[in-house]
């Protein structure tokens, strides 16, 4: 899996920049070639898979043309984007090459990022030996910061979505960064990044969590852990009010707040998406909606804190996880959703060797990307399916979702179990190592 | 005791008003004029005119197009009047009291109501007299907004005009109401509710607002046109309206009928001022499609007959256009041919001879001669009207739907001008939320080619927004349109996911789509018949027509652009278009409610066990003491 892991082989020192530049250099190529493919790239942003109402670049543009030309963008249906998006756009929208770059550059970005992120925690872990051999097995040590970068860059999901133009991308670059700052124990821009991807797209409010679990890691005081919790949630909310005071001084009027936040949470567009709630909420009787609106959307942040409390030592893993929770049970989860968690997977590459259904998982994935395609077609255009097919590859699809989420959480609570009680060095060999058979009480 | 009194007090009424059209019928102005210095506070000379105009088609069809128009008349004493139009609706002669009331108590100052049938066609029928044909049902009004209750009033309004007209009119809800701002200007000539003021200065200081809205899916059938004839004086008991007959109206290729209400000016000075009810029918008979034949009479076309003219009218006319045939004039033969009633209106290209019949002359006083009834017939000599003149209306307007699939799709007006100049004009187009419009996405194309930067054609631009399930989006263009050209407008819209319930229960059929509206202003020169305005029935009378030219004037004053004031603003409407819209499964709610929720329950059971539980080796001592407790439970 990890072919470019060399442990303790240390060769020519530019082999493995000479490998980045590889790495990256051919991501850009095949970004830049796709992107100026004719048609292609339109093709991909009128996906619904790709593109949802609130990240969809067709009505960024819009947005961008009614701001320009007079009309407030959010005293409408079309445009949910944060403002400050729109101020971006603006400037840059009427230039496709520009607008080009800076979807190659933020996806770049995000890969290199992955790439600092592994090195710091490869870091962490030599400093932390015991975690690495228990039993009387070594450890193998997880994928190197070129593979995850590269499993990031080279992942269909990523690839699609930056074709497409989805601005979920920024969001996701916001996330990663803010996770980079946090293991790098940078408070302020740990802070500010997860509070702009807060601002974007709202529900990375929950990543708070895992990110000060990652400032106040290793070896300090719990006073000094408390002052650095209490420190960040007053840069948190700071960073917050700011970008929000900013994006009123841009569009001079506070309406974006519905027109954004509003349409995230209360799932006012049904266009079709990957998610579980648009379909749910077409079919639902009017006098229970909201009652299912406000289960679902707390349904998605309570996992932030169990989650946080059972697998403090793992403040990577915690953000995957609420990643994946966001992308599978947000009002418009996208591709784009995927390929960040997918691209977070890695970071705690680690736990691969307890999972149990990655070969069930990997096929629910093929089977809904090749079938969601098809079936929208069947549905919208041909007209020989209905809306039940779309809705039922959006079925299959979350539970690949889930069944990766729950594997993963079990394969990490397997390896903390591991760490925490080693197998005895003799005995039974069948009871040796991961493979053992274990329960849950 | 109240039917009684209520029964005396109209036919005192009636009394009275067939008194005062037999005695002054002769220049009701001028009456009126004498009332003032005699009255000082409002004399109501109340007047009902009818008139039925008859127009053979190109296409062998015949045109009839019938105009009541009833006026409640004041004299705003500007010194003594009280501000409010109450007195005005104190009491009723002609002038329907159910209309007058909804107007007092919405505060209205103007309402035009168009129920319409069919598809009008400018290709081949030209311009129609009616204001209005756009398919389904149109209201909009002008609702004085000085208490800030205009929404509220409009609400109101569609409501109250859904109960008298058996109309779905109270559907026209905020979903689909709109505030064009070009087009619907008042046609009306004064403020009566704020008649303190000069007339001249009216419209800048009363807070007025206007509301618009349409149904295009409304079908218009007899138990609609029944309230409507109960608004006239005379019902269909006597006059032309007895023509009335629902079986026949019915049956045709276009049916429209409307009212419209509007303060008007009943002099030069605008010193009298009355309220306007002009109610109309307009339909297109398929003359032909009975037995191929283009001849027709009164009693073909209606199966009814006239046998006296309205007593409550002051004038009853039927108007017939005479074909304008281009070779020699013996084509047709029009019975009863009256040399005294044949006028030549319009004067050029635009000549149009026209045969009066006066109804009330026809029918005045001989009590032998009123049992006859009044026959008219048209009758061709060959079997095909072949050499009319064509029609070829200046600026005709198509709409259509472009792309295909359920999930997108495109919009184009197409507009053609057939002038040999440019022509101003206001397109409106109202498309319902559902439609996800693109305005980046707006292209104007002139003769097909498509323009970088077409600020030569659109002049103005006005676009709002559509906000989800709360109002539409409306897109209105000031254009200038070059001679011979054909503009064609496209823009690009997505299709939205309605929820189940908000789907008709024919959701497969799709929804209709209203018509855009293009409002031109057509040069005419004096006398000619004013199109798509109600204006034309003061033409015909002669003696009004200056009165129309003074109002007009007045008009143009208070809007700032007195330049051209020899335009019609005739309404061109589109064709209304069907839509069809993804639906969902409508047999799944259950079905979709319990799997999404055994997806979630799945994710959320798992999770929650695997936060809640601790591993522990099987075999190991703990396990297996925990299983001998068990097993002693």
């Amino acid at each position: 899996m990890s072919t470019n892991v060399v442990p303790g082989g240390q060769k020519a020192a530019n082999t493995p920049s000479n490998n980045v530049a590889l790495v990256f250099g051919a991501a850009f190529a095949l970004r830049l070639g796709l992107l100026n493919l004719p048609a292609f790239p339109s093709i991909l942003a009128d996906q619904v898979e790709i593109s949802t109402p609130i990240t969809s670049f067709k009505r960024l543009s819009e947005g961008v043309f009614l701001f320009r030309n007079g009309v407030p963008p959010y005293d409408g249906g079309v445009f949910h984007q944060a403002p400050l998006l729109l101020g971006l756009f603006y400037l840059i929208i009427n230039s496709p090459p520009l607008v080009n770059a800076l979807y190659i550059l933020v996806d770049l970005a995000i890969g290199y990022m992955l790439l600092q992120i592994t090195a710091i925690k490869e870091r962490d872990s030599t400093s932390e030996k015991k975690i690495m051999q228990y039993g009387d097995k070594t450890e193998e040590s997880g994928m190197s910061g070129l593979t995850v970068a590269s499993l990031y860059l080279f992942n269909p999901f990523t690839i699609v979505s930056c074709i497409g133009k989805s601005t979920i991308l920024f969001s996701n670059m916001a996330v990663v960064a803010g996770i980079w700052m946090g293991m790098k124990r940078n408070k302020g821009l740990a802070m500010f990044s997860i509070a702009l991807a807060t601002y974007l797209s709202f529900y990375p409010a929950m990543l708070m969590i895992p990110v000060v679990l990652m400032l106040t890691r290793g070896d300090i005081g719990k006073q000094q852990q408390k002052r650095i919790s209490v420190q960040c949630g007053a840069l948190f909310l700071a960073c917050l009010i700011s970008l929000f005071l900013l994006s009123f001084v841009l569009v001079d009027s506070w309406s974006f707040f519905s027109g954004v936040y509003g349409t995230i949470l209360a799932v006012t567009d049904l266009t079709p998406n990957l998610g579980l709630l648009w379909y749910f909420f077409i079919e639902m009787f009017d006098h229970f909606r909201s009652f299912f609106l406000i289960v679902f959307q707390l349904h998605v942040f309570i996992f932030a804190v169990p989650v946080s409390i059972k697998l403090w030592k793992y403040p990577l893993f915690v953000s995957f996880i609420l990643c994946a929770i966001m992308g599978t049970f947000k009002g418009y989860p996208s591709i784009g959703d995927a390929a960040l968690y997918l691209g977070l997977l890695p970071l705690s590459s680690e736990i691969f060797k307890y999972m149990r259904y990655t070969f069930l998982v990997v096929n629910l994935f093929l089977y809904s990307s090749l079938l969601a395609p098809i079936f929208w077609y069947l549905w919208v255009y041909v007209g020989s399916g209905n809306a039940n097919f779309f809705y039922a590859i959006g079925l299959v699809y979350g539970i690949g979702e889930i069944i990766l989420m729950i594997d993963t959480t079990f394969a990490i609570c397997r390896r903390d179990f591991e760490i925490l009680s080693p197998p005895e060095t003799s005995g039974d060999p069948a009871s040796l190592g991961w493979d053992r058979e274990v329960v849950q009480k | 005791m109240r039917p009684i009194s209520g029964q005396m007090l109209l036919s005192t009424g009636v009394l009275l008003c067939i008194a005062s059209s037999l005695s002054t019928i002769a220049d009701a102005s001028q009456q009126a004029l004498h009332v003032k210095e005699t009255v000082p506070i409002l004399k109501a000379p109340e007047a009902f005119h009818e008139q039925l105009v008859l127009k053979p088609l190109n296409d062998g069809g015949a045109y009839s197009h019938f105009q009541f128009t009833t006026h409640i008349g004041t004299m705003m004493d500007e010194e003594h009047f009280d501000g409010a139009a109450s007195n005005l609706f104190s009491h009723y002669n002609l002038f329907p009291r159910s209309i007058g009331q909804i107007l007092h108590s919405f505060e209205v100052e103007e309402l035009h109501l168009t129920f319409t049938q069919g598809r009008w066609q400018y290709s081949d029928w030209g311009y129609p007299l009616a204001p209005s044909v756009g398919t389904g049902v149109e209201l909009w009004a002008w609702l004085n907004n000085n208490r800030l209750q205009a929404e509220g009033n409009w609400r109101g309004l569609t409501n109250t005009l859904s109960g008298l007209f058996c109309a779905s009119l109270n559907f026209i809800d905020d979903t689909i109401s709109i505030e064009p701002k070009l087009s619907f200007r008042n046609e009306g000539l004064y403020n009566v509710h704020s008649s303190k003021l000069s007339p001249s200065n009216t419209t800048s200081t009363t807070p007025r607002k206007l509301r618009y809205g349409s149904l295009p899916h409304e079908n218009v059938c007899t138990e609609n046109l029944t309230p409507w004839i109960k608004l006239l004086p005379c019902k269909s008991k006597s006059g032309i309206a007895s023509l009335l007959k629902s079986h026949k109206l019915f049956d045709t290729r276009f049916y429209s009928m409307a009212i419209h209400v509007r303060p008007v000016c009943e002099d030069d000075k605008c010193k009298v001022k009355s309220l306007e009810l002009v109610q109309t029918i307009t339909t297109v008979f398929d003359v032909a499609r009975q037995d191929g034949s283009y001849d027709w009479s009164l009693s073909s076309l209606f199966e009814r007959e006239i046998t006296q003219a309205c007593p409550l009218a002051s004038t009853s006319n039927i108007i017939v256009h005479l074909p304008q045939t281009t070779q020699f004039d013996k084509q047709y033969e029009l019975t009863p041919m009256l040399p005294e009633g044949r006028y030549t209106i319009g004067s050029d290209e635009n000549k149009q001879e026209i045969a009066v019949y006066d109804l009330k002359k026809a029918y005045s006083g001989d009590t032998s001669s009123s049992s006859e009834p009044f026959k008219l017939s048209m009758q061709w000599e060959s079997s095909r009207p072949k050499s009319v003149q064509p029609i070829s209306p200046g600026i005709v307007a198509h709409r259509y739907f472009t792309g295909y699939g359920q999930e997108r799709g495109g919009l184009s007006i197409e507009i053609y001008n057939n002038d040999s100049q440019d022509v101003e004009a206001v397109l409106l187009d109202t498309l319902p939320w559902y439609l996800k419009l693109y305005l980046h996405t707006f292209t104007v194309h002139l003769n097909d080619q498509l323009l970088e930067n077409y600020r030569d054609i659109v002049k103005k631009m006005y676009y709002q927004q559509a906000v989800d399930r709360a109002r539409p989006a409306v897109l209105e263009l000031a254009l200038n349109l070059p001679s011979h050209s054909k503009i064609k407008f496209s823009i690009s819209f997505d299709k939205v996911f309605l929820k189940y319930t908000e789907h008709p229960p024919d959701a497969n059929r799709g929804f209709d789509i209203g018509y855009a509206v293009i409002t031109v202003p057509l040069a005419r020169q004096k006398g000619q018949i004013g199109y798509g305005s109600v204006d034309h029935l003061r033409i015909y009378q002669g003696r009004d027509a200056s009165l129309v030219q003074s109002r007009r004037l007045s008009t143009q004053q208070q809007e700032g652009n007195d330049d051209d004031n020899e335009t019609d603003k005739v309404r061109i409407y589109t064709e209304t278009l069907l839509l069809s819209l993804p639906t969902p499964d409508f047999s799944m709610p259950y079905n979709v409610i319990t799997l999404t929720c055994t997806v979630i329950a799945l994710f959320f059971g798992s999770m929650f066990n695997l936060m809640t539980r601790n591993f522990e080796v099987v075999g190991s001592d703990k396990t297996k003491g925990k299983d001998k407790e068990k097993k002693d439970e």
